[in-house]
């Protein structure tokens, strides 16, 4: 009995902690600007979230560093309020949620279609403004003006990549391998419309989302003979495996990633560079020395490595962008403002470069950030140098 | 022809792997009548205690799949003596008791080792090739190792003292404990057995197919399609429907593709349910 | 036999007022507070209890659901197809819709499934779940496949739109209502049914009791219950989608029964509550939010081996009547845990 009890006060501190933390965070509120976050920090999609996380996080310390809000010349201090949206649409709407409850006007996030589904009407119910990542094809809308985005989907960045890796591999057929839920889909078909504008058939298969051995599904691809292979926003580890077990079968072709980055988390997997041959990703940042220096800065002013996920620096220029925006509408409540703001703001980022804002064709309001971004390369088994591609335009 | 063999090879190698987990699984569930949901949590504990034993202890990889082995045995075996044990006979604190400890599991993992996959190779590359079909080594070291896993399940089981005593206590508790069976002792060295065999299947497994802290997540469903077609608690029956689970989603896969074909198992399984609810060698069922 | 079974149900009678009361009461909310946070959690609550009360009402027979997101998607996406398709938006009708077709679907899957019982009636309920998933996916001319429904119309209330927060929690807390009056009302009338079933199915059956009928019945209302949480749930998000159903969901549902306490209606209302309070709490934590919800659950599974309701009775009840009559519902006691003391 004794020791239950004992197990009755653990909970009870914890529970008291978890209290003191919610209501010490809206107790300093003046003077203080509250940057919400609404990203996956737990089960599979975790590394996004945590990614999101670490940038936004970044972006604030600097802000404090540099005393960079100022509203009628007193300075604010940047604090994160980051909650976990599970990767659910009902996650990410309570989150969105707490965060209008605790006056919370800017949100970073979310990553995934379902949770910026989630978010999106609360936000507009609250007149949140949204910074947020989604590759589906309403991810922004004239319906939703307060919400942004923050790079393109594939529809920006699909066409130059296949254009590059065409003219390395010379491909005829492509088979896109993606898994069967929203966050599949979304990418895979928009990346199979580019290969086809392209001039390459494509073919789409599905898996199971949660599968671990992927023999059956690499017999199925290795039984249609593409000439070339594409994992689309397969996750990293899935993505590993595949590629492993396609070389063990006998696949000689290219294989590509049009999804996102994760190349070293998938080189570990896969067993190295030797095994991935050939292969091609699309890399959201390059990460030069200039975006190097975000890396290093990022252990300087929060005392630990930067996330490994390279949507990372994505989200570092995009939070630059918005805290910007606060800062030169010289509000931190009137977010149509800071909207305005942000919409003239030109697109610039001393680390990453510059680029525009775009969206107005694919989505039919320009407010979709677009940078320079990169293509990754392995060929013959060894790692090439990012390539640089200017910043997508009009889509 | 040629497809259906290659195939076959797959199904066996996925069979061979889901054998070893199922095992655990329904050793738990037949001895000490407790559905395990934590069972991927010592799965994916086993690998990264061995990818811990190499990278920061400089293990040789077999010494490394030992200890993960020992390693979630002895934890296994502390959870059932001092947590699990008190509410041994209540099935459903049992479950959310075990809930909680994934939970804990799989989030204490995202913690300590991040959300990306470490490097973690398997020591032995290399595919052997013949007549058109190919076999990866390392999917017949799994093989290997399962086939050995199964007959000292068996030999253990079926006899020793000790299986004989765990089966005793599966039968009938009452009369087991009477006749001097001390369930205090025997049980968390049954869940110790079962968590250990998880354990091992992860350090085994995961560096052929990858680690990352929610690895563990499929296994549960995997394991609950296995032990219903083989029977629950039935050491055979498990064996034998790991195999069956195999191929079904081997051919599936293969021939239906990803959404439909997983739909394909879970119907069959479902369909095996209605017209054998008992498994193929199981034996009555335990209320909830 | 009759004096026990009297107490006990006097107890039960309490809980299941206490239960529609301190639903009822969530009614006032959107008159005394604005805030969003408030909102969002009183809808997040009622929800998770709609749906714990499909768990209570399967417990009633011994027998554990996953099931629950099955019916919840069948719910929930009547709801969407009928509001998208057909242009219904009124409330009572969808909530009607949203009750009858799952417990209709209920029928045929309980004539297969509801001979199973135990540990296979639990694990063919999880098999239900990812096959839900599955032909959500593979049916996106209905459902929107991956994608699932989204721009549904506002619900209406007799012409009256029911669009903004404050109706948005009017809806969740009437359909919690329904569900809580309807579980109170079928455990109510049919508690000796139920209680025979639980003690001895054989034997009940050979004392005459067609069982398989009250089975079925009761699969069919929870089934329904289930429904109304769905429709609550796809009402608030304004979208139908995969991910709200998922299999690991279902794991939640029965969470909130067995923590708050399963031996009455009042555990899934405190147990609704409470984890879903602390989710919200642990999720400002990030990544900590997984650690500490298992470490809640495991640390109230030890403390409180009858559930949160359960075990405070146990403990009022030994303050108020140091008496020798027994206060409590000495059914809901677990046998097996009694014997081991």
């Amino acid at each position: 009995m004794s020791v239950t009890r004992r197990n009755l006060l653990i909970s009870g501190a914890v529970f008291a902690a978890a209290l003191a933390g919610a209501s010490g965070a809206a107790m300093a509120a003046d003077q203080e600007l509250k940057i919400g976050v609404v990203g996956v920090l737990s089960g599979p999609a975790a590394q996004w979230g945590l990614a999101l996380k670490g940038a936004v996080e970044f972006v604030a310390a600097e802000a404090n560093r540099d005393g960079l809000i100022k509203i009628g010349g007193a300075p604010y201090r940047v604090s994160v309020v980051a909650i976990d949206s599970k990767y659910t649409a009902e996650g990410a709407a309570a989150a969105a949620n707490t965060l209008a409850g605790q006056g919370v006007k800017f949100i970073i996030g979310a990553i995934g279609s379902p949770e910026m589904t989630g978010v999106k009407p609360i936000a507009k119910r609250n007149s949140m403004l949204v910074l947020g990542n989604s590759y589906a094809k309403d991810a922004i809308g004239s319906q939703w003006p307060l919400v942004f985005h923050v790079g393109p989907g594939p529809s920006g960045w699909a066409d130059p990549i296949i254009k590059i890796a065409k003219q390395k591999f010379g491909m005829k057929s492509v088979m896109m391998v993606a898994p069967n839920d929203q966050g599949g889909t979304d990418i895979a078909t928009v990346d199979a419309d580019a290969y086809r504008k392209n001039g390459i058939p494509a073919t789409e298969e599905y898996y199971q989302r949660g599968t671990t051995n992927f023999a059956p599904t690499v017999t199925r691809i290795m039984n249609a003979k593409p000439e070339a292979v594409d994992l689309a926003s397969s996750p990293p580890g899935d993505v590993g495996i595949i590629v492993k077990q396609l070389r063990q079968a006998g696949f000689e072709g290219p294989i590509g990633r049009l999804g996102g980055p994760g190349y070293s988390e998938i080189s570990r997997v896969a067993g190295g560079d030797a095994v991935l041959k050939d292969f091609y990703w699309y890399e959201p940042v390059v990460i030069d020395e200039k975006a190097q220096q975000i890396a290093d800065d990022f252990k300087k002013l929060l005392g630990t490595e930067r996330p490994e996920n390279n949507l990372f620096f994505q989200w570092v220029s995009g939070a630059r962008m918005v805290v910007k925006a606060i800062a030169q509408a010289g509000t931190i409540s009137d977010t149509e403002k800071v909207a305005a703001a942000l919409r003239t703001l030109p697109v610039t980022d001393p680390n990453l470069g510059s680029g525009h804002w775009i969206g107005k064709e694919f989505f039919g309001v320009n407010q979709e950030l677009s940078f320079p971004f990169g293509v990754g390369m392995v060929t013959g088994g060894q790692l090439q140098p990012i390539v640089r591609v200017e910043a997508a335009t009009g889509k | 022809m040629q497809g259906i063999v290659a195939t076959s090879l797959i199904g066996i190698s996925l069979g061979a792997q889901y054998a070893l987990l199922a095992l655990g699984f329904t050793l738990i569930f037949g001895i000490l009548g407790v559905v395990n949901f934590a069972h991927g949590g010592f799965y994916v504990l086993g690998g990264y205690i061995a990818y811990s034993a190499i990278s920061f202890l400089g293990m040789p990889y077999a010494l490394a799949v030992i200890t993960a082995a020992l390693g979630t045995a002895a934890l296994g075996y502390l959870f059932e003596r001092f947590l699990l044990d008190r509410l041994i006979d209540d099935h459903l604190a049992t479950l959310m008791l075990t809930l909680g400890l994934y939970m804990m599991i799989s989030s204490g993992i995202l913690i300590t080792f991040g959300p990306q996959s470490p490097a973690f190779a398997f020591p032995l590359t290399g595919v052997l090739r013949a007549y058109g079909f190919y076999v990866p080594i390392e999917n017949l070291v799994v093989l290997a190792v399962c086939v050995a896993g199964i007959v000292s399940i068996y030999a253990l089981i079926y006899r020793t003292d000790f299986g004989r005593a765990l089966r005793a206590l599966a039968d009938d508790r009452a009369v087991a404990t009477a006749q001097g069976l001390r369930p205090k002792v025997l049980f968390p060295t049954a869940f110790a057995l079962a968590t250990g065999l998880a354990g091992l299947t992860g350090a085994l497994v995961t560096p052929i197919l990858s680690l990352a802290p929610h690895v563990g997540d499929p296994v549960l469903a995997t394991s609950f399609l296995i032990v219903i077609l083989g029977g629950l608690g039935s050491v055979g029956g498990a064996t034998v429907a790991a195999f069956l689970v195999g191929m079904v989603e081997a051919f599936s896969a293969v021939y239906l593709g990803g959404s439909k074909g997983a739909l394909a198992l879970f119907v069959l399984v479902l369909i095996m349910l209605v017209v054998k609810p008992s498994g193929l060698f199981g034996q009555r069922a335990r209320g909830a | 036999m009759s004096r026990p079974a009297l107490s006990a149900s006097r107890v039960g009678a309490f809980a299941e007022i206490a239960s529609i009361a301190l639903i009822a009461a969530v009614f006032i909310v959107p008159f005394v507070s604005d805030n969003p946070a408030i909102y969002s959690l009183a809808n997040q609550v009622l929800i998770a209890v709609t749906a714990a009360f499909s768990v209570y009402i399967m417990l009633r027979m011994n027998l554990m659901t996953f099931a629950v997101p099955t019916f919840m998607a069948i719910g929930g996406y009547t709801t969407a197809v009928l509001g998208l398709r057909l242009g219904v938006t009124d409330v009572l009708l969808l909530g009607l819709g949203s009750f009858l077709v799952p417990a209709l679907f209920a029928l045929p899957l309980g004539a297969l499934v509801l001979r199973l019982t135990g540990v296979y009636f639990v694990l063919v309920t999880f098999v239900l779940t990812e096959i839900t998933q599955l032909v959500l996916f593979e049916t996106p001319a209905w459902t929107g496949g991956s994608n699932g429904l989204i721009g549904m119309p506002v619900v209406t209330f007799f012409g009256s739109d029911l669009g903004d927060n404050r109706a948005v929690l009017l809806v969740t807390t009437g359909l919690a209502l329904a569900g809580a009056l309807i579980t109170a009302a079928v455990t109510r009338t049919l508690r000796q049914h139920f209680a025979a079933i639980e003690e001895n199915e054989l034997l009940a059956q050979s004392l005459g009791l067609v069982v398989w009928h009250y089975k079925a019945f009761g699969f069919a209302v929870a089934a329904g219950v289930s429904g109304l949480a769905g429709f609550a749930l796809v009402n608030m998000l304004l979208t139908a989608h995969p991910t709200s159903f998922s299999p690991l969901s279902s794991v939640n549902y029965i969470a909130y029964a067995i923590i708050g306490g399963k031996s009455s209606m009042l555990g899934s209302v405190v147990g609704g509550a409470l984890l879903v309070w602390a989710g919200e709490m642990f999720a400002l934590r990030g990544e900590y939010s997984q650690l500490m919800f298992g470490f809640l659950i495991v640390v109230v599974v030890l403390a409180a081996r009858e559930g949160v309701v359960g075990t405070v009775s146990r403990l009022l009840g030994r303050i108020g009547a140091s008496v020798k009559s027994r206060p409590l519902d000495p059914a809901s006691l677990p046998t097996a845990t009694e014997s081991q003391r």
